[in-house]
């Protein structure tokens, strides 16, 4: 065990410099003090949440999951099953079971609840998803993503089918979704310094070595998912209170793409790299949103026409992807020293070049 | 009878749709290994090449007054210059990158190209009267099939003879099957690797183009989100098909097709609704019990 | 005057080396083995001369070209044929299909289709084996077979070098007599050069010819195969263990 103590002394320190740049801007949302300003920094903790989330299982594992965006789904409405009032739901949601409609929870206790219903169905899906690797196991994600997606946007009595279901507590305070990303960079680094996050870094890096050394790999990947799927869960329901609404297509492709490549162009490969990818292309959407809305400069009004915002977005990121395939940080952990890294020996995603077959 | 006859053709006409894109995916993944999210955008890009830009309700014909038979090619070459334009500004900077970046860029071109099609022609759907003859139906031994639906099938198999007798018989053909299967070694024996690989892009986006004309026919709507349904199932039947093998990918378009409208059909009423859940628990079973997929490239994994 | 020529060729993999500073000269018409025990960076070196793996550092000339760099097909359009480890046949494809993959390069030159089909019956004639069963899948052939089909279609492109990676791997040893018959008989009919990657060096001195020897990424050695073959610095090479 002591061996375990001085892993997590020597990469606390990752944890604690990811946790004090989001204290950072959470005090700027206080100091500024405007509402918008305010959904803003909300936005960015939320997104903050759902990365880590995925990156716990996606970084650790090396195996792209398009479906994690179900789990936040789950979440979502489970929060809201969970916290709205007794009326709404009645009206909104009359096939629940009677226990369910007569209990309202605070939002803590059903984000807490909402993380572990992800967790369970991550557990269930991921029991048979964690048998596949590579291709086979992202598109069966994906599978699993468009099943939800296909049953929430369905379910008329007990999801609202499409339409959106109103009336679920609303938080505006920056705090708690301060709290719930610093609580997910924390869950990241003690599964990632965990034995089987390290196991399954190991056989991320060196399958056949791994292999060879016993570790069981869909017992470690599936760990990683049901973490990850509680995590992503937990965003969800959080996600559900920043705006009091939710719709089943709010948790589809446009979120599963949106996250998934704030991952890669932070580095897939590291906790730092989620989250420095999420503050970074957020910080750009919401430069270009303000360049959008129009910037007074001198006497003219200089305004980009709509749809200018994402275009950039995008190019954006092909031009960090094309120069910097492996994000923005290289796999590489933020520490106090240079190399200070959760997983020393992960130097860098495998890049197989064009040369398959002739390096056999 | 007439039912059945019904189903087969309605089972059909999915399935061409969906193994022309997965035809155009499992293309470019054989030469260069990427997962192309942007084929989606290239679909419905090729058909608002038809339109002149502007946000209103009501579509501002500009090519599509044209002829069919001058239509038809100008959206094919429209659907293969915008993949081949692709290729060259975006992909090419990233022959040497893991797939799983590539697949992201791929991602943020088509996010490119749906909000540029946005910017131009608003996200509202637009009514467009594409090819209009083809809309009344035809008899088929009793049943009533709308031509559309004849000529999409049609179309689709001739699509595909063609495409099999140019990669049989020529020697580009030839040069990209070699390619597809070891690109390396393919290089080592002369192969030219960006025309191979702006060959494959040309076709796919052609291809990709075809399913457009034929989707805005069907709708008589172009919407920019027209292309992202069939993608997602054509992306699954790819890896369905064993990725990278060319005819794994057109059976598995018509297995997920003749698969969608038979539960359509067979499921009792009240599980309709989740139709595509059961085909998508269906895609995860395959994937299980078969993860090369039902029909792996052959050849490739037999090595002495 | 040289045919391929390398100067002071580094590869590395990341971090890791594989071949150090190497030079060497091979002359057109001359037969030249690369031996060492695994490891030692010959198969690296071959993939940097076939261009698939550039190098780190150095020069490679080929057919008075500076090649350094270049892409893989630049370079087999100069006329060099390599013959991967591992024999990769495109398994799809029929025989014959792999055979002509490598033609295409010379499409467009006058007359290449009448040649490309002289020289497929020449690659018939030398492996009849092929012919029997030129339509069958590429993938379906045993280890010689294949083997034969790899010679066969570097031939086809009508090479002034051939660079083959370990022929012998995993054939019994009959075949590994007839593929070197083949090759030996090959080259005298039409001045080629060969380079040819092999672990052991039995084979290197039953053949004849020049010889160079490398360990951990270096050359240790250049010369006649035969003399070679008593020296105990060869013993060493293998069995050694020196300065790393």
């Amino acid at each position: 065990m002591s061996a375990r103590t001085s892993v997590a002394r020597r990469t606390l320190a990752t944890p604690l410099i990811l946790s004090a740049l989001l204290i950072v801007f959470a005090l700027l949302a206080w100091f500024v003090g405007s509402k918008p300003f305010n959904q803003t920094i909300i936005d960015i903790f939320l997104r903050v949440i759902l990365v880590v989330g995925l990156y716990i299982f996606v970084g650790n594992s090396g195996v792209i999951s398009f479906g994690h965006a179900g789990f936040t789904c789950l979440g979502a409405y489970a929060a809201a099953w969970l916290t709205m009032p007794p009326m709404m739901k009645q009206t909104l949601l009359p096939g629940l079971p009677e226990w369910l409609t007569a209990l309202q929870l605070p939002y803590w206790a059903g984000a807490g609840l909402a993380a572990l219903w992800a967790a369970v169905w991550a557990a269930l899906f991921g029991k048979i998803l964690m048998r596949l690797s590579g291709i086979a196991a992202s598109i069966a994600t994906f599978a699993m993503l468009a099943m939800i997606n296909t049953i929430y946007s369905n379910w008329e009595d007990v999801t609202g089918a499409t339409s959106s279901v109103v009336g679920i507590p609303i938080v505006r305070t920056v705090w708690p979704y301060l709290i719930a990303a610093i609580l997910a960079v924390f869950i990241a680094w003690a599964h990632a310094i965990s034995r089987a996050g390290l196991a399954l870094r190991a056989a991320r890096d060196e399958p056949t070595a791994a292999s060879a050394s016993g570790i069981d790999l869909p017992r470690e990947r599936l760990i990683a998912f049901v973490v990850s799927g509680a995590v992503m869960g937990m965003g969800g329901a959080l996600f559900a209170h920043s705006i009091g609404v939710v719709t089943p297509d709010t948790f589809y492709l446009g979120l599963t793409f949106i996250t998934l490549s704030m991952l890669v162009v932070g580095g897939m490969g590291s906790l730092s790299g989620a989250v420095i990818g999420v503050l970074f292309l957020s910080v750009l959407i919401q430069a270009l949103r303000w360049l959008e809305a129009g910037v007074t400069i001198g006497a003219s009004k200089f305004a980009l026409p709509n749809g200018v915002q994402e275009i950039a977005l995008g190019v954006v990121m092909i031009l960090i992807l094309a120069r910097r395939p492996s994000g923005l940080m290289g796999n590489k952990e933020l520490g106090w020293r240079r190399a200070g890294s959760v997983a020393p020996d992960v130097s860098g995603q495998k890049q197989p070049d064009l040369s398959k077959g002739v390096s056999k | 009878m007439s039912a059945i006859l019904q189903i087969l053709f309605d089972a059909l006409s999915l399935g061409s749709l969906y193994a022309l894109g997965a035809l155009g995916i499992a293309l470019i993944f054989g030469v260069m290994r990427l997962v192309n999210f942007a084929h989606g955008d290239v679909i419905a890009f090729s058909i608002f090449a038809l339109l002149w830009p502007s946000t209103d309700a009501v579509a501002v014909i500009f090519a599509g007054n044209l002829p069919w038979f001058l239509l038809v090619p100008f959206v094919l070459v429209m659907g293969a210059g915008l993949s081949v334009l692709a290729e060259i500004t975006v992909f090419r900077r990233f022959r040497k990158a893991s797939p799983a970046t590539m697949m992201i860029a791929s991602f943020a071109l088509g996010f490119v190209i749906r909000y540029f099609l946005l910017m131009l022609f608003s996200s509202r759907p637009k009514s467009i009267s594409l090819l209009p003859a083809l809309s009344q139906p035809v008899e088929i031994l009793g049943a009533r099939i709308p031509l559309l639906q004849v000529i999409t099938i049609a179309v689709t198999v001739a699509i595909l003879f063609g495409l099999t007798s140019f990669l049989k018989r020529t020697r580009f053909g030839l040069e990209m099957r070699a390619a597809a299967e070891n690109f390396t070694m393919a290089r080592v024996l002369g192969v030219r690797a960006n025309r191979v690989i702006m060959g494959a892009f040309a076709l796919s986006g052609a291809l990709a183009a075809a399913i457009g004309l034929i989707l805005g026919s069907q709708t008589g709507t172009a919407d920019i989100q027209m292309g992202a349904n069939v993608m997602l199932m054509a992306f699954i039947a790819t890896v369905i098909g064993g990725l990278g093998s060319l005819p794994g990918a057109v059976i598995a378009g018509f297995l997920l097709g003749a698969a969608s409208v038979v539960m359509q059909v067979t499921l009792p009423i009240d599980a309709r609704p989740f139709r595509d859940a059961f085909v998508y628990g269906a895609v995860i079973l395959v994937l299980i019990f078969r993860p090369q997929g039902l029909l792996a490239a052959r050849g490739t994994k037999e090595r002495v | 005057m040289s045919l391929l020529k390398l100067a002071d060729v580094t590869i590395r993999y990341g971090r890791l080396t594989a071949v150090r500073s190497v030079s060497l000269s091979l002359a057109e018409g001359e037969i030249l083995f690369i031996t060492g025990p695994n490891g030692a960076g010959k198969s690296s070196l071959l993939r940097a001369i076939a261009g698939v793996t550039p190098p780190a550092g150095g020069r490679i000339d080929f057919a008075d070209h500076d090649v350094t760099g270049r892409a893989p097909e630049d370079i087999a359009r100069l006329g060099l044929s390599m013959v991967p480890e591992g024999r990769d046949v495109f398994g799809s494809l029929t025989i014959e299909e792999n055979l002509l993959v490598g033609t295409g390069m010379h499409a467009g030159e006058r007359g290449w289709r009448a040649r490309a089909a002289s020289a497929l019956e020449e690659v018939y004639a030398t492996f009849p084996i092929l012919k029997d069963r030129r339509n069958a899948q590429a993938g379906l052939l045993s280890g010689g077979q294949q083997q034969m089909l790899v010679i066969g279609r570097a031939l086809m492109t009508n090479p002034r070098l051939i660079a083959i990676d370990e022929p012998s791997l995993g054939l019994a040893p009959n075949i590994t007599d007839q593929v070197y018959e083949r090759l030996i008989a090959l080259r005298r009919q039409r001045a080629l050069t060969l380079l040819i990657v092999e672990q052991s060096s039995t084979r290197a001195m039953m053949v004849g010819g020049r010889m160079i020897l490398m360990r951990g990424g270096q050359v240790m050695m250049d010369g006649d195969a035969s003399a070679m073959g008593q020296s105990e610095a060869m013993q060493d090479a293998y069995f050694g263990y020196g300065e790393h």
